[in-house]
């Protein structure tokens, strides 16, 4: 799979949102841009990333600042409504009617973004459901279906309509490596002329669909650009040691019994080629405990 | 692939009938697909158990006075309160969460579908009770307009400001909190007064008083808000 080069112009901008839950600032300021083609966004546990695509998705208001999507600000009804009519939204953890089929589900979708015509729908479902594969399974109760299943009902409910503007939270999580490869052309189809704003904690994934990358930590975005520009951030900064390295911001045992650190070299360290994945540590900079444990 | 926004706009070649013709017919398929949504077994348990107890008075030879009577149609509409907790309860909240077709269509369709019904029910409660039982109904059936509502009113709030799918459960901990501390408040200055009280009459003001402010309330909180004012987390925010 080769990632969609991105195609014009920005489509999707967000400008200083932020949103707070308590005492807990979800968003700070976040802006950024989007264009045509499949955006990645990075970050760990906590970084706020369901909380933008909600944002994003219009699935709740932010505190502030203020984002337009494909034309459409949603701080108006007429504003919203406009961009909910050219908008699929894949979320973290779908939720559905289990005594539905699957075809039934993604027609309940289909009548909510508004696609009146019966015969058209009904077409229209049967495409997105071939679309993830499910035809044979359509008529089976979502109960019954497995959970990669479901979460391929889902991404069909997100496409139903040909969206003009799609996101998408961790549609991978769960997935066999089977289906998240299958998951993967979807997505890179989907991209195919259409905005898609990714969220996902595989690297891999965004190395192989996304020409556009988004760090997200703390609820700030710590780097935009393409996984390539993020790669090369960790460039020299990445060496090879018997013992672990005390200073290096993270550090592991590979499989060869070495330590792979990345952080400043010491003088003389024995330099190994960065992955978008040192990229990516290195653009959280000591954010999450996860990586620096 | 036609859908009722691409009728909704001021070009020539599309005529005011085809935007309704196209409202209608997403009306058409709207109607049935909410109503499948419905979670209609709190409702329906509810109303059972409410028909049972209105039905429990024909059991005794002697028919009961009227002041079991509205004993018995104040713990029925509580019973149906219960009910209407689960009303808005939407497993696929989420996954719906961003259509064009809101939150405030499908729960107003929703508790379209529930008023018929509930006049029903109520009707036959009342008719299930011995004409003898039967307090002066007018008063009751406000008292029990305005529990039915104020529990719709909880579950609207807690859609409202939680990102939860399943609100009954809840709303009926907070329902059932309200009736006590109605209990608890003397029926002087409360809401549970007898017809043989002196402030009878002044109690079915504020009956009227909560009927009127948790309808407003529910429509209010109903729509989708386009600023957020307070959320209360259900989850972490990555």
């Amino acid at each position: 799979m080769t990632p969609v080069p991105p195609v014009g112009p920005a489509t999707v901008t967000a400008t200083d949102l932020s949103l707070r839950f308590g005492g807990t600032r979800a968003l700070d300021g976040v802006s950024l841009r989007l264009s045509r083609g499949v955006t990645g966004l990075l970050g760990p546990n906590g970084a706020g990333k369901t909380t933008l695509l909600r944002v994003l998705a219009t699935a709740v208001p932010p505190d502030g600042g203020q984002f337009t999507a494909l034309g459409h600000d949603p701080r108006t009804s007429s504003g919203r409504l406009g961009l909910r009519r050219t908008l699929g939204y894949l979320p973290q953890t779908p939720g559905f009617h289990q005594d539905f089929t699957a075809f039934d589900f993604v027609d309940y979708v289909a009548i909510l973004k508004e696609l009146s015509d019966r015969t058209a729908r009904h077409s229209e479902v049967r495409r997105v459901l071939d679309a993830v594969d499910l035809s044979d399974v359509r008529g089976k109760r979502l109960k019954r279906l497995s959970g990669g299943m479901r979460q391929r009902v889902a991404l069909a409910a997100a496409l139903v309509g040909d969206p003009g503007f799609l996101v998408l939270d961790e549609p991978t999580v769960g997935l066999d490596p089977e289906q998240r490869m299958r998951f993967r052309e979807l997505i890179a189809q989907a991209g195919e002329g259409r905005t898609v704003l990714l969220s996902t904690h595989q690297t891999e994934d965004v190395a192989m669909l996304c020409h556009r990358v988004v760090v997200l930590a703390g609820g700030r975005v710590r780097f935009e650009g393409t996984p390539a520009e993020l790669t090369a951030r960790a460039a020299g900064r990445v060496w090879s040691s018997a013992e672990r390295a005390p200073h290096a911001l993270a550090g592991w045992r590979t499989g060869v019994g070495t330590f792979r650190n990345i952080g400043d070299p010491p003088d003389g360290a024995d330099l190994l080629d960065p992955t978008l994945e040192d990229g990516y540590l290195l653009a959280l900079d000591g954010e999450s405990a996860e990586v620096t444990a | 692939m036609r859908r009722l926004a691409d009728t909704d706009t001021d070009t020539d070649t599309v005529t005011e009938a085809e935007t309704g013709g196209a409202q209608v017919g997403l009306l058409r398929s709207l109607v049935p697909a909410v109503w499948r949504t419905v979670p209609w077994r709190a409702p329906a348990a509810a109303g059972a158990l409410g028909l049972l107890i209105a039905g429990g008075t024909r059991l005794p030879d002697d028919a009961p006075g009227a002041g079991l009577g509205l004993l018995v149609l104040r713990v029925t509409a509580l019973a149906g309160a219960v009910g209407l907790a689960f009303l808005l309860d939407d497993p696929a909240r989420n996954t719906s969460a961003a259509t064009p077709v809101g939150r405030a269509v499908r729960a107003g369709l929703r508790m379209a579908f529930m008023v018929p019904l509930a006049v029903l029910w109520w009707t036959a409660v009342v008719l299930l009770l011995p004409a003898a039982t039967r307090p002066d109904l007018a008063p009751v059936t406000l008292q029990a307009a305005g529990t039915a509502v104020g529990a719709l009113t909880l579950a609207t709030a807690a859609v409202r400001f939680t990102d939860r799918a399943e609100v009954g459960r809840r709303t009926v901990v907070r329902l059932a909190t309200v009736a006590v501390l109605m209990i608890l408040v003397p029926s002087r200055w409360g809401l549970l007064a007898t017809p043989d009280d002196p402030w009878w009459e002044a109690t079915q003001v504020r009956w009227a008083v909560v009927l009127g402010v948790t309808l407003t309330m529910c429509a209010v909180w109903t729509p989708e808000p386009l600023e957020r004012r307070r959320l209360i987390p259900t989850r972490g925010a990555g």
